[in-house]
């Protein structure tokens, strides 16, 4: 379980994370997205104990992260810059991490198969490839078979085969009951993996969602115009109905536009259009962030 | 301990570790070969030019032993492997304690490098030239010049701690002991407080391994001197690391 509570962090005259809140449920993957600068890493550093908050709290399995004993085998983190030596190995490099987090040497061995690295090992990591090195990232990450894992863009630089096998391989973590955070500002990149998505824009929160409540967004958003949006938006909340001002008095509905239409009907609401949009995943992730333009900035 | 061993293990796979050794045994060498070559033949049998040779060696291997503790503390920010480290170490005051420890280790390993190729060195040209060993005088330099070196590893991770950018620390350790402390050194001299220049941290590290006996202040008070730098820099390095955020 990962917990984040008001969290707020400035870098001098820029608010990075503000007043964040969201959780991320064990024997689940859940998804961090928002578009580049949204502020996922700087939320994740904060929740590791390497960013020191402004205001709020985090904690991971009910602790903060530098209270937990024997943190590397209970939360598996990979961070989006690299971080090995480039004049050490990329055995050694976790042969390091493993003494330092009281896990056995034949582990290293273990994750360094399991990410297909064994034959690079002991090569420098200064001539490694993007790819290799995220399988490096990886395999720290995995080092202490942990609750937890913590993984920043973690798809990057990985060939179509590796992304299908991260995929599968989270899968099987998260059906072991292991709590996952993984972050990406490609929503389409962790669509098939996650079950549910925290999105964030400009450091704030703009919607914790199942992911089927986001692919039913997708596909079976309806938009309604009327001179009285604002009633029609109680009467369609009033009936369950997920309802959303999309501006210039639309509404964005999940519903058929038939219900809309005999809602609308029975309680004398004037209509100026009624349509069915169907969107893809990723202009809904771009609605909910606001601002298609910034995207890839 | 397991961190500490985590901790030698990071300085043993990397080569430029293993490059500091070499410079180390070079300046064992050097220092002897010197030393015994540039002294008369009743200097040679000076019981105390034994423990000069170890005194003068571990001066220049003091110079290494700071560099390498520097180096073991800022590759860490320079590489980025900082936020991996504090993943395993999240307590920071703990993690400047165990870099503290490391460089007064590597201090002691490069020292006893010196301390082979001085020994290889003198023995066998000693015994050409006649002259009897004096393992007495010998070890008494030995425990000063090992405490001397294993402060000055200290000190050095210190002021990594502290400092954090490698070119910075490494440039400005250097410019300070051979340039601006000298400079302190001649104008307190001019104001008449010379006394006080010889507690300044290069000053104080080479009283501690001074063989002429010279200065005015004592071993004791000059050991004091040079652990009182190492608290300072250790409180501002704990200070500067927990403040620090890894973006």
């Amino acid at each position: 379980m990962i917990e984040v509570v008001g969290l707020s962090k400035r870098f001098g005259s820029t608010l990075a994370v503000d007043d964040l809140t969201f959780s991320v449920k064990p024997g689940a993957i859940t998804g961090f997205l928002g578009p580049n600068g949204a502020g996922k890493s700087t939320t994740m550093r904060a929740i590791l104990g390497l960013v020191r908050p402004n205001a709020g709290t985090t904690s991971i399995l009910g602790q903060q992260y530098r209270e937990l004993d024997q943190p590397v085998r209970r939360v598996g983190v990979l961070l989006e810059t690299f971080d090995a030596h480039p004049g050490r190995s990329g055995r050694n490099h976790l042969r390091v991490l493993a003494l330092a987090g009281g896990i056995p040497r034949a582990r290293v061995d273990e994750v360094l198969s399991l990410v297909d690295l064994g034959q690079a090992s002991r090569r420098r990591v200064k001539g490694y490839s993007l790819g290799m090195r995220q399988r490096l990232g990886l395999a720290a990450a995995l080092l202490g078979d942990p609750e937890v894992l913590v993984l920043d863009e973690p798809a990057n630089g990985l060939d179509p085969q590796g992304i299908r096998w991260l995929r599968d391989f989270l899968r099987t973590l998260a059906a072991d009951g292991r709590t996952i955070l993984v972050s990406s500002h490609v929503l389409a990149e962790v669509a098939q993996t996650v079950d549910e998505v925290v999105i964030i824009h400009r450091g704030k929160l703009v919607q914790q969602v199942a992911m089927a409540e986001l692919e039913a967004m997708a596909a079976g958003s309806t938009t309604v115009r009327s001179p009285e949006a604002e009633r029609l938006a109680t009467l369609l909340a009033e009936a369950d109905m997920g309802v959303r001002a999309v501006g210039d008095g639309r509404l964005a509905v999940a519903a058929p536009p038939e219900q809309i239409g005999e809602i609308a009907a029975a309680n004398g609401v004037v209509l100026h259009e009624l349509s069915v949009e169907r969107a893809t995943l990723e202009e809904v992730f771009l609605e909910l962030t606001g601002e298609p333009g910034e995207r890839g900035a | 301990m397991r961190l500490f061993g985590a901790e030698l293990l990071k300085l043993r796979t990397l080569r430029s570790t293993w490059g500091f050794g070499l410079v180390a045994l070079a300046f064992g060498a050097l220092v002897t070969a010197g030393d015994i070559g540039g002294s008369t033949e009743l200097d040679r049998l000076d019981p105390e030019l034994q423990s000069r040779i170890v005194l003068d060696a571990a001066f220049a291997v003091s110079i290494l032993a700071l560099l390498v503790g520097i180096i073991l503390v800022t590759n860490e920010f320079r590489h980025g492997t900082i936020a991996r480290t504090l993943l395993a170490t999240p307590r920071r005051g703990r993690f400047v304690a165990v870099k503290l420890l490391t460089g007064a280790v590597a201090g002691a390993a490069l020292f006893l490098l010196m301390l082979v190729v001085i020994a290889v060195t003198a023995v066998i040209w000693l015994g050409i030239l006649d002259v009897p060993l004096a393992p007495g005088e010998a070890a008494d330099g030995l425990w000063r010049a090992l405490f001397a070196v294993v402060l000055a590893g200290t000190f050095g991770a210190a002021v990594g701690g502290a400092v954090h950018s490698q070119v910075g620390a490494l440039v400005g350790a250097l410019v300070w002991m051979f340039v601006l402390e000298p400079i302190c050194w001649v104008v307190l001299g001019l104001l008449d407080l010379d006394s006080i220049a010889e507690y300044l941290p290069a000053a104080s590290l080479g009283r501690l391994v001074d063989s002429d006996g010279g200065g005015d202040v004592p071993w004791l008070g000059a050991s004091g001197a040079f652990l009182g730098w190492i608290t300072v820099a250790t409180v501002l390095a704990v200070l500067r690391t927990r403040r620090r955020d890894i973006t």
